[in-house]
């Protein structure tokens, strides 16, 4: 490889790395693995724009806190989400925003944000997570 | 019922004698808490409570508000308590009883009093910690009192579960209603108070196939590993003259040691 060469590539994928833009909308059903006090480690499938598997840390207290990664087809997406809870009872509503900071393979660029919304179940821990938004990668 | 007439016409004398009435400014508060049982990874009942000093013959200033910090990673939100809410007219009009089985979260007592002329009146009052509807997005717990002497009354008041920072996991912000006792009387002062929230001494019913089963609660989980210095709690106490007192405590971590005796 030509040093010409080596420089337009790491031009191209080190400096400029072109991003592209995915309206994305995705539903998560994590159950329970296991819990620490008030934090759940919870892993479930994801359908939608992204399917894959997800495997999130949360913290259930006054405000439900945690991260996350979903492991897709093309590679790992990370992030972390923050949502306050809404209803009461056994089933527990909850939104807020997620936000992506990266991940891995196709997605080692990716940043965004979303909308954060669900359910969670009090007597089985079980989240159904709904997230909205755009993933730019 | 005679008791309670002839303290009522004992505060009425003294009253009508134009005796002072007496109550302390600026008390101190001790705060406590525990855990039953104290095991990490395990479930729990959280015991908590705080008194308040006063000079002697003399009760501290009514209590207005009350804010209540309580340990980080603390699993309140998965204990499977409060899985039923009560709305906070039930609870007015019917008392505890009235409310789903499942919404009783906790219970305790509070040991209150008046200083009338001279003569400080007392009294225990149950207490009771129901799961109510959130209000305004917040998770909201209503705590009932009811009292026979000096005055044959009840009174809810509403928590409301807020995020705290670090190293507490939230606060319950507790508004404290004042109750009247008899005419130029003073307000009721709390002198010391302990409650449970856990499944000690809690009921609950779930419907199984037709069939109607009773089991305890889960209770709180304890995290695998015990903070730094205990799992700490601090309160602030706020008086209607209009003065402040703090208090803190922790519970210090298990001795690792003893799990491995066992």
């Amino acid at each position: 490889m030509s040093k010409a060469l080596a420089l337009l590539l790491c031009t191209g994928a080190c400096v400029a790395h072109a991003s592209q833009a995915l309206k994305a909308s995705d539903t998560a059903h994590l159950r329970y693995l296991s819990a620490s006090g008030s934090l759940l480690l919870e892993e479930g499938q994801t359908s939608g724009t992204l399917p894959g598997r997800m495997r999130a840390r949360v913290n259930v207290g006054a405000t439900f806190t945690g991260n996350f990664v979903t492991y897709t087809r093309y590679g790992t997406i990370v992030g972390h989400g923050s949502a306050t809870p809404h209803g009461s009872g056994t089933y527990e509503s909850f939104s807020g925003t997620l936000i992506v900071t990266g991940g891995s393979g196709r997605y080692a660029h990716a940043h965004g944000k979303a909308g954060l919304y669900g359910t969670f179940n009090r007597d089985n821990y079980a989240f159904v997570v709904q997230t909205t938004g755009t993933l730019l990668y | 019922m005679r008791g309670r007439f002839l303290t009522c016409l004992l505060a009425a004398m003294l009253l009508s004698l134009g005796l002072p009435v007496l109550a302390s400014a600026a008390p101190t508060a001790t705060l406590s808490a525990a855990f039953t049982p104290e095991q990490l990874g395990k479930r729990t009942t959280l015991h908590f409570g705080f008194a308040f000093s006063a000079e002697p013959g003399q009760v501290p200033p009514p209590l207005t508000q009350i804010e209540l910090r309580y340990p980080n990673n603390l699993g309140i939100g998965i204990s499977g308590l409060g899985l039923a809410t009560c709305a906070p007219a039930t609870l007015s009009e019917l008392g505890p009883k009235g409310c789903p089985t499942n919404s009783i979260m906790g219970r305790g007592e509070a040991y209150t009093g008046i200083v009338l002329g001279v003569t400080p009146i007392r009294e225990n009052a149950p207490i009771w910690i129901v799961r109510a509807p959130n209000q305004e997005g917040h998770i909201s717990v209503l705590f009932y009192s009811e009292g026979s002497t000096p005055v044959d009354t009840h009174i809810e008041f509403p928590g409301i579960l807020l995020p705290a920072n670090s190293p507490f996991g939230g606060v319950v912000s507790i508004g404290i209603p004042l109750v009247p006792t008899l005419p130029g009387a003073p307000y009721i002062s709390v002198i010391h108070l302990h409650a449970t929230l856990g499944p000690i001494g809690v009921t609950y019913y779930e419907h199984v196939g037709g069939v109607t089963l009773a089991y305890t609660p889960k209770g709180i989980l304890l995290p695998s590993s015990c903070p730094h210095g205990g799992f700490p709690f601090a309160a602030t106490f706020s008086f209607l003259d209009g003065s402040e007192a703090k208090a803190s405590t922790a519970i210090t971590c298990p001795d690792p040691r003893k799990k491995k005796r066992r």
